[in-house]
């Protein structure tokens, strides 16, 4: 369903730009850090979330494709900085996309549902184990010392090494990306991939080619999911195995369903929200977890539409009760998965 | 030769640990229909409170296997007020709460463990008694692996017995396959439901005791051994005991003989396995009977 975009919902995802964009002039440095994670975060959450809230298929191997975008671009910084980022960072989504599409055309016509969530965990696994090993990636240690690359377009250059200039082209690139997305999720496709997560069968009855759809909405997340990771690697400036573990492929699924599934921006509300949580009880161990675990579970059992379900208006008086809500606001996990 | 038979034998012990913790897992699936993800954190909880009530070093079988049986209880408790806050509320909901919300149980379970004893791990030894190794013919097997595998076997025929002759088992199999109609049969469906969590956390927080005598303890103890439950879970037939049984020996076997011929690339090829075998053959090696 197309919603008309409001007055204060538009207003709103200004006012949040805005604020993000002034952040390193106000800001502390680490703060600004955190904002920067919490951008890729948001991306890497949205491009999960096109598969879990609009297709209904749950990925719990999306750090495969973090990973790939990661470590294809500290490679590339570190063996050839020549390289225009631009293309780096396009060579990071086309490489993910033929690894969604083939690995899509290859489970998506076969599996879904739980079947389909433990055998992307699997590939992560085989991803992560291989990174583990291969001394060429730097094997456990991973790549350090990734340098921060300077953006060349055609005659004038934009060096990117500064805290503040990254952090700017990280928000123009996640907010660009948000904005095709958006885009996509509100037009006919965004209609497509809907009706296949209320109900694969009907959809394939009315001549919707049920796989294709999928396997294209698991190739686009699967793209997006890279370049969070490309935007991060140069970031953050390390990358080690653990980025492909599967806590990571959890950390968009929490966010996701945290800020709630349903809306667009629900992932984002997720990962800003996790990002500050973290910040704020960084320094006390076993409390960071808590909190967030605490929080997550309070708005499952309370607010099970996520965060975002409580700004939205209902017409139903008993909203908040788990029941009522689930019923209307939630993908099932295993839509399509009956056998 | 004896290094076949040492990683086949190391195998099957790996295989009896994985099929403890799945034997849960699959439980509380076939039950409640619930894949809990926080079941791993109560097997790092269960090898804490073994480490706690022995001391550090058990200083006999008796203590290390009563500790253990200590640490099942407490996990048990756990597991019953984890069933009354979280999980009661979740039944009949969309199946993703479920995930998310032991997803979240899974955090703040890991949160407590680390605001309570700290990230640094933790280091425990076995009674002495299963310290030595046994000769066989050429080969060493640790008592220790001959130990966890009579375990593991013992805990499959129990549950076997316990799920196919007993009267609650019977009730319990009923639940699990028209949870409905069990209910107006006039069974205590929720009792049952509670019993099945009780039941699965206890298992876990045992299998979490008897392995904290074998390696050191950190909060992030279970990951790897949930991500192999889940695999022996998957591969066995999502709640089927007999296949998490099966699945957990044909994973420790592959994994530990696989180890042994490719040692430069541990577990990639076993999880090569696992999503070959999921695209021929995704309801497992014993399917469930009720899945719909």
């Amino acid at each position: 369903m197309m919603r008309t975009p409001n007055l204060a919902y538009v207003g709103s995802v200004a006012a949040a730009i805005l604020v993000l964009a002034s952040l390193p002039f106000w800001a502390s440095q680490a703060v600004v850090f955190v904002a920067g994670v919490a951008l890729t975060s948001a991306l890497f959450a949205l491009s999960w979330n096109l598969l879990f809230g609009y297709t209904g298929i749950a990925s719990f191997g999306h750090a495969a494709f973090f990973s790939i975008g990661a470590y294809f671009t500290a490679l590339m910084l570190r063996q050839s900085p020549e390289t225009s980022f631009l293309l780096v960072l396009a060579g990071a989504i086309l490489l993910a996309a033929v690894a969604g599409l083939v690995l899509g055309y290859l489970i998506l016509p076969r599996l879904t549902g739980v079947h389909f969530a433990i055998l992307t965990l699997a590939v992560a696994e085989v991803l992560h184990l291989s990174i583990s090993a291969s001394r060429f990636l730097g094997a456990d240690d991973g790549i350090s010392g990734i340098p921060r690359p300077t953006l060349r377009l055609g005659v004038f250059a934009l060096p990117l090494q500064s805290h503040t200039a990254y952090y700017l082209f990280t928000l123009v690139v996640c907010v660009l990306f948000t904005g095709a997305l958006w885009w996509l999720c509100h037009g006919p496709v965004g209609r497509v991939l809907k009706a296949i997560r209320q109900d694969p069968e009907r959809s394939a009855f009315v001549g919707i080619h049920v796989t294709r759809y999928r396997v294209l909405a698991f190739t686009i997340s699967a793209a997006m999911a890279s370049l969070a990771g490309a935007l991060t690697a140069p970031w953050t400036q390390i990358v080690s195995p653990e980025v492909a573990f599967w806590m990571n492929s959890a950390q968009p699924m929490l966010n996701s369903l945290l800020g709630g599934t349903s809306a667009f921006f629900g992932p984002v509300i997720g990962s800003l929200v996790v990002a500050v949580l973290n910040y704020q009880t960084r320094t006390l161990l076993g409390v960071s977890e808590l909190v967030v675990g605490g929080i997550l579970l309070g708005v499952v059992l309370l607010a099970p539409g996520g965060i975002a379900s409580l700004a939205r208006r209902r017409p139903k008086a008993n909203a908040g009760t788990l029941h009522s809500a689930a019923a209307d606001c939630a993908p099932a996990i295993d839509a399509g998965g009956k056998v | 030769m004896s290094e076949l038979l040492y990683s086949l034998l190391n195998g099957l012990s790996m295989g009896a640990t994985t099929f403890l913790v799945a034997a849960g897992l699959t439980l509380i699936f076939g039950i409640l229909r619930i894949l809990n993800f926080a079941h791993g954190v109560f097997f790092a909880v269960g090898a804490y409170a073994a480490f706690v009530l022995v001391g550090g070093a058990a200083q006999s079988i008796g203590t290390y296997v009563l500790a253990s049986a200590g640490a099942a209880i407490l996990v048990g408790i756990l597991g019953y007020v984890t069933d009354l806050v979280v999980l009661r509320r979740l039944r009949g909901v969309e199946g993703e709460y479920a995930l998310i919300a032991t997803f979240a149980l899974l955090l703040i379970g890991t949160g407590v463990i680390k605001l309570i004893w700290g990230s640094d791990p933790l280091v425990a030894s076995p009674p002495s008694a299963l310290q030595g190794a046994l000769k066989l013919g050429p080969a060493l097997v640790p008592y220790f692996s001959i130990f966890m595998l009579a375990t593991g076997i013992l805990a499959f025929v129990l549950m076997e017995w316990a799920l196919n002759y007993s009267h609650i088992g019977k009730v319990a199999q009923a639940v699990a396959r028209d949870p409905w109609m069990a209910g107006v049969l006039g069974i205590n469906v929720p009792l049952v439901m509670t019993a099945s969590v009780v039941v699965s956390f206890m298992l876990v927080g045992l299998a979490g005791g008897l392995m904290a005598a074998n390696q050191a303890l950190t909060p992030h103890l279970a990951d790897g051994y949930l991500l192999l439950a889940f695999n022996a879970v998957i591969v066995g037939g999502l709640g089927s005991v007999r296949g998490a049984f099966a699945a957990s020996f044909l994973l420790g076997v592959g994994e530990s003989l696989l180890v042994m011929l490719l040692p430069n690339l541990p577990g990639v090829p076993i999880y090569l396995a696992l999503i070959a075998f999921l695209l021929v053959r995704p309801q497992g090696l014993f399917p469930n009977p009720n899945a719909h």
